[in-house]
């Protein structure tokens, strides 16, 4: 086992559709700036930088830890620029993690962030597809999700209501997220009765494009009371990968998200999930993935996560909240999402959100993650 | 691992494959000012509390990350610190006078008249706005006087959005596994995989190690062109990049003969009909083109319900 390592410092952006009065550089260096304030530091407390965004095609800069370098700086530190499609915030949490508990950095910055309004976000991710194999018909990630919660609503029951349900819940959470910019409540019936886009996604069950940074400062425990009395310490945590066309795959769950949370769940003593956890924070680019990490985070059985959801154990006030965020329906600046789903968790065990605090929260799940189930990870906070 | 004898041809023919990308990129307040100014023929550059200029003007300092104090005018004059010729064009770096970096750009000049520290002017071009190749180049001016730095009062707006485009081409290499599958997919119109090893099924497309027991694959087989839908959705949106008419049907389909998917379209007249027809266990058959077979997974133009 490697040192204890926490969060102590968080700060991101107010994300928006399109930020035109900033560049890239200058996003990452609000996030930054607000961490670091966070942390009572400054950039020369940091010993290593971890910088991590989507797939270059997303905004068309190759190597843009160069660029981010200048403007948080950065100069003359070490930097590794990591990418992992949409769980590029949280293998870059995960790398910061690895630097620290491995006794090679007493405090590492992790930022994370997507200008997402400056490219063509569907296409880009087609190009994902293997190019010989599946590209020419791709439709980003849209049609691909769409086809596997297809396939799960006849054996899981994951119908449309249930998923609508998800939709609502997490787009009126939004609207206590000052960082979110969409704030809108919209009614279980709203959501079945949007556009099909890629049915059975409707045009309320997808998050917005966003563009937007996150950052936090991680610590060692010899450090962290520099920046804070209560850490959000890091109990466990784990990304998992496979290929997108191995044979014997379930389209039911994903493989890696539950390798993954096994190995977290035995690092920070979970044997019950539904009780351990006093608030979870997960990354549903489409409403339809919130009913799947349900069960694939062993918050219900497998077929169970329609019911998990009518039953409101979900909400703010039920006895699991999951993203009293809003999650990605309030904002979804692709590669910062891992890093925004661990600020909200962070800042719950830390006792500090400011608007949507959960009551006494001392223990959180985070998930995150790309592709439809073949790039999945979480982890474990607890103050 | 497949190792190849030394014999086995090596410059084999590519799979070629575009990418072509439209973006709106947004370059902040100190470049989005200087496109701005260009038209006016102004150089705008970034003035720091460490008394350091920066042209063109940068949000950040390279040294701190300080944040600029104003916004100056540096003069169009300078010295070349380096330059080289790519492509039959010189490009340089240029100190402008009383700035503390080099700037990039083209020469104007060939490379046998050029010295480092010879003196520079820039020739603007008016045909162009909002880039920085409003400033054509930069060409030899052994006479210009020295120029200064000049305070700007006021600026233009910052651009807030700049239109670029990417188009990249790629020749991808097949390998022995795909290189066989698309043959006989030219060849004979048919689609093989590979056996599972100690199986019957296909492994499509082939591959050399089975994924699940990382043992090598066995014996070619050719699957049928019949499958059956394993997942699907109803594509009703409007997509950059897109070659077919929405509404249409994008399935993960698993070949008679085959245990692994593959995608590809559904032609349908309406989306609620296809709600109801098209779903995980239907059956389908592939349509193949009339035209010259090509050696690609869109030679299956695309497949269609086999009904009852």
């Amino acid at each position: 086992m490697g040192r204890h390592v926490g969060i102590v410092g968080v700060g991101q952006t107010h994300h928006a559709r399109r930020r035109t009065d900033v560049s890239q550089a200058g996003l990452v260096r609000e996030a930054v700036d607000r961490a670091l304030a966070d942390a009572k530091l400054s950039m020369d407390d940091i010993d290593t930088v971890v910088v991590a965004t989507g797939p270059v095609l997303f905004a068309a800069v190759n190597q843009p830890e160069k660029w981010v370098v200048d403007a948080i700086g950065a100069q003359g530190k070490s930097v590794v620029r990591l990418t992992s499609g949409g769980g590029a915030g949280f293998a870059g949490a995960l790398a910061g993690y690895y630097q620290v508990a491995g006794g090679f950095s007493e405090r590492t910055l992790v930022v994370a962030y997507d200008k997402l309004s400056e490219g063509q976000l569907q296409y880009s991710i087609s190009t994902l597809y293997d190019p010989f194999w599946g590209r020419e018909f791709a439709v980003g990630i849209m049609g691909f999700s769409a086809a596997y919660w297809r396939a799960r609503m006849d054996v899981l029951g994951h119908t449309e209501e249930a998923a609508a349900m998800v939709a609502a819940k997490n787009r009126k959470n939004a609207i206590a997220n000052p960082y979110a910019h969409v704030k809108k409540e919209v009614s279980v019936d709203d959501v079945l009765n949007s556009k099909p886009l890629c049915w059975p996604i409707k045009l309320l069950d997808v998050p917005p494009i966003s563009d937007g940074a996150a950052a936090i400062v991680l610590s060692s425990e010899k450090m962290a009371h520099h920046s804070t009395s209560r850490p959000a310490w890091i109990r466990g945590i784990a990304y998992c990968c496979e290929a997108d066309n191995a044979p014997e795959r379930s389209l039911m769950l994903s493989e890696p998200l539950a390798i993954a949370s096994r190995q977290v769940y035995r690092a920070a003593g979970i044997t019950n999930p539904r009780r351990q956890f006093d608030v979870v924070e997960v990354q549903e680019p489409y409403s339809c993935f919130e009913l799947n990490y349900y069960e694939s985070l062993g918050l219900c059985p497998p077929g169970q996560a329609a019911e998990l959801v009518a039953s409101g154990a979900t909400q703010l006030d039920g006895d699991i909240p999951v993203n009293p965020s809003g999650g990605c329906m309030g904002a979804n600046p692709i590669g910062a999402v891992g890093v925004i789903r661990l600020i909200e968790a962070a800042t719950q065990v830390m006792g500090k959100n400011e608007t949507h605090q959960i009551k006494d929260a001392k223990t959180a799940l985070v998930q995150s993650g790309g592709g439809w189930a073949n790039l999945r990870g979480c982890a474990v906070l607890s103050a | 691992m497949f190792s190849a004898p030394d014999s086995y041809p090596i410059d084999l023919p590519t799979f070629h494959s575009e990418i072509n990308l439209p973006y709106t990129l947004t370059p902040g307040r100190a470049a989005g000012t200087f496109l701005a100014e260009v038209k006016n023929r102004r150089i705008v550059a970034s003035r720091f509390a460490s008394g350091q200029v920066v042209a063109p003007a940068q949000d950040f300092s390279s040294t701190g990350g300080e944040e600029p104090e104003a916004f100056v005018e540096a003069p169009h004059t300078g010295v070349l610190t380096a330059f080289t010729r790519v492509d039959g064009n010189v490009i340089g770096f240029i100190r402008l006078d009383g700035c503390d970096n080099d700037f990039p750009h083209r020469i104007l000049a060939d490379l046998g008249d050029l010295s480092i520290g010879q003196r520079v002017e820039a020739e603007w071009d008016d045909s162009v706005e909002q880039s920085v190749l409003a400033i054509k180049g930069f060409k030899p001016a052994p006479d210009a006087p020295v120029g200064t730095v000049q305070p700007l009062a006021t600026t233009e707006e910052p651009l807030g959005v700049i239109p670029y485009a990417m188009k990249l081409d790629y020749e991808h290499a097949y390998g022995p596994y795909y290189g066989r599958m698309f043959d006989e997919i030219r060849e004979n119109g048919r689609f093989m995989g590979v056996r599972s090893p100690g199986s019957d099924v296909a492994l499509l497309p082939p591959r050399e190690i089975d994924d699940v027991t990382h043992n090598r694959t066995g014996t070619w087989k050719a699957c049928a062109d019949t499958g059956t839908i394993r997942g699907c959705s109803i594509i009703n949106m409007e997509v950059y990049g897109q070659t077919r008419k929405v509404p249409y049907v994008y399935a993960e389909i698993v070949l008679d003969g085959a245990s692994t998917r593959m995608i590809h379209v559904i032609e349908i007249d309406s989306l609620e009909e296809a709600k109801e027809k098209i779903k995980p266990g239907t059956r389908v058959r592939a349509v193949w083109t009339d035209g010259e077979r090509k050696g690609r997974v869109s030679d299956i133009e695309r497949f269609e319900v086999i009904e009852g």
